[in-house]
């Protein structure tokens, strides 16, 4: 499979995702005055038609955030953050605004972006890139629609990397996933780029 | 100045969007040709002035907290129409032919390094009046649209298939936490006879009489749904069947007691009515109705205009 990573290429994708994760949440924690837990990361290729199944699982999400992101070299992709109802309280008080200087939506779009923005920057860093984003957007925000709202796509991809990272903030007991999504072109481009790191070494 | 320098300067003045530098204690420094003219203020006079003293409108709290993120984080940060409708007050390019006193606004906020520092921030604001006007007429059309989809044209209460949902959702609901629930059916007596001596707009004329009469005798929580051509249903929800019983007694007594007006007739109508109550073995709705309608029939059977209880 051209899309497939060796055992050696997933070992270097995970230690670069491990070394943006520890500096990620250590800008977090330092700007969220709060600390701030990154779960070991789950990488796994999904076929499209997996994909709706593998996203939704047992949980039934109630927000889903996203905000595509570019690079050089090909590398680009969409990050997804999915919120569980009970995690999206306490948000406005996480990021430090008064909670009726912003709407729910724009709470839950705020820290998506902060969270994906500030994990992709220092990820392109290990890898000599620099990446733009689009603004994030709001895709459902209503129980059950994720599915719905999946049912309706009917994908221009057959398979993509899919990187699962969960954030926790113990403190705030806020959790959310982040699935990083990279088309499979894109995939070729990471590969092309681990493997010049693992040339390096 | 080099050529290449020149040009760009040119390029984002002839930009349709606003590009506006700030430095990290929130003091213009520079912005483009857009913002000089939708502001109009001369760039010149203003520099080195706070943003909030040249556009007192900004949420002062929030925006310091959002150029924190950017500086801090050295992220961009984005606010989009969708939550904030606009940012700053500025007029916009379609005054006339949408509602909107202001420009409607995406903001991207980036961080803008020299020598592996940020001493600036960049604020990028896009017009998109455009899209939001589309968007709210889309939003609106929509939910014209669920609610045609629910309400009978005629008589403007529930239709059959929003009723039958409605019906199917009470019913879990009612199995789930052990509530009652009962079911009035109703139909006109004699419709047919009204039709052919009134003509179809006298018919259609009692029809909405009766919805708007049986309407305003409901609580809140009922529903009430048209199931056929002349064929009436109303959920009631934590009703037993004295309640029930009770309600359809008042119903048939108030619509035949009333007069219907269609070009100075006067019509009078009466109902048959049938009542039943969900049944604790009862697995599937659908048993509710045709419990009701076996009372209806009843009714109809024991001569019009009456009600009857299934037993």
């Amino acid at each position: 499979m051209p899309f497939s990573l060796d055992e050696d290429q997933l070992d270097c994708l995970q230690e670069l995702i491990n070394v943006a994760m520890g500096q990620a949440s250590d800008q977090l924690a330092r700007y969220l005055d709060t600390f701030v837990f990154l779960k070991v990361p789950n990488i796994e290729l999904v076929k499209a038609e997996e994909f709706s199944k593998s996203l939704t699982g047992d949980n039934q999400s109630t927000a889903v955030v996203s905000q595509g992101f570019f690079g050089y070299e090909g590398i680009r992709g969409e990050a997804l953050l999915v919120y569980q109802h009970k995690d999206s309280d306490h948000i406005a008080d996480l990021l430090g605004y008064d909670p009726d200087e912003l709407s729910d939506e724009e709470q839950l779009i705020d820290i998506s972006s902060i969270l994906t923005t500030t994990f992709l920057n220092v990820f392109a860093r290990q890898i000599d890139n620099q990446l733009s984003y689009n603004a994030p957007k709001l895709l459902t925000s209503e129980q059950d629609s994720m599915s719905e709202y999946l049912d309706h796509l009917s994908f221009s991809w057959d398979i993509a990397l899919k990187v699962n990272i969960t954030y926790q903030v113990t403190d705030y007991s806020f959790n959310c996933d982040m699935i990083l999504l990279i088309p499979e072109s894109a995939i070729i481009d990471i590969k092309t780029v681990i493997n010049r790191i693992l040339e390096a070494l | 100045m080099s050529g290449l320098e020149t040009y760009c300067a040119e390029i984002t003045d002839k930009l349709n969007c606003g590009i506006l530098l700030l430095d990290v204690d929130l003091k213009l420094v520079m912005w483009n040709q857009f913002l000089e003219v939708h502001a109009n203020k001369k760039l010149a006079e203003i520099a080195g002035q706070s943003i909030f003293s040249i556009f007192p409108e900004l949420p002062q709290r929030w925006f310091e907290r959002k150029i924190t993120s950017v500086v801090q984080l050295g992220t961009p940060s984005f606010c989009s129409w969708e939550q904030r409708h606009h940012l700053f007050e500025l007029p916009h390019t379609r005054p006339i032919t949408t509602g909107s006193e202001f420009m409607a606004q995406n903001c991207t906020f980036s961080p803008i390094k020299r020598n592996n520092k940020i001493e600036h921030i960049c604020i990028l604001i896009e017009d998109v009046t455009d899209v939001c006007y589309y968007q709210s007429m889309l939003k609106k059309t929509m939910n014209d649209l669920a609610l045609s989809n629910r309400i009978d044209g005629l008589t403007q209460i529930f239709n059959r298939k929003h009723w039958e949902d409605c019906l199917a959702q009470e019913f879990a609901k009612a199995r789930r936490h052990d509530h009652k629930i009962s079911l009035i059916m109703f139909d006109l007596d004699h419709f047919k006879l009204l039709n052919d001596k009134y003509g179809h707009q006298g018919g259609d004329r009692v029809l909405i009489d009766i919805a708007e009469n049986v309407t305003s005798m409901l609580r809140l929580g009922d529903i009430f749904g048209r199931y056929g051509g002349e064929e009436f249903a109303i959920i009631l929800p934590e009703t037993d069947i004295k309640g029930a019983s009770e309600l359809a007694d008042r119903l048939q007594k108030s619509i035949n007691q009333a007069d219907i007006i269609f070009q100075k007739n006067c019509i009078k109508t009466s109902v048959s009515i049938g009542v039943a109550e969900l049944d604790k073995a009862e697995s599937h709705y659908e048993s509710l109705i045709s419990k009701a309608d076996i009372a209806l029939y009843k009714a109809k059977s024991s001569g019009r205009n009456q009600f009857c209880v299934y037993e």
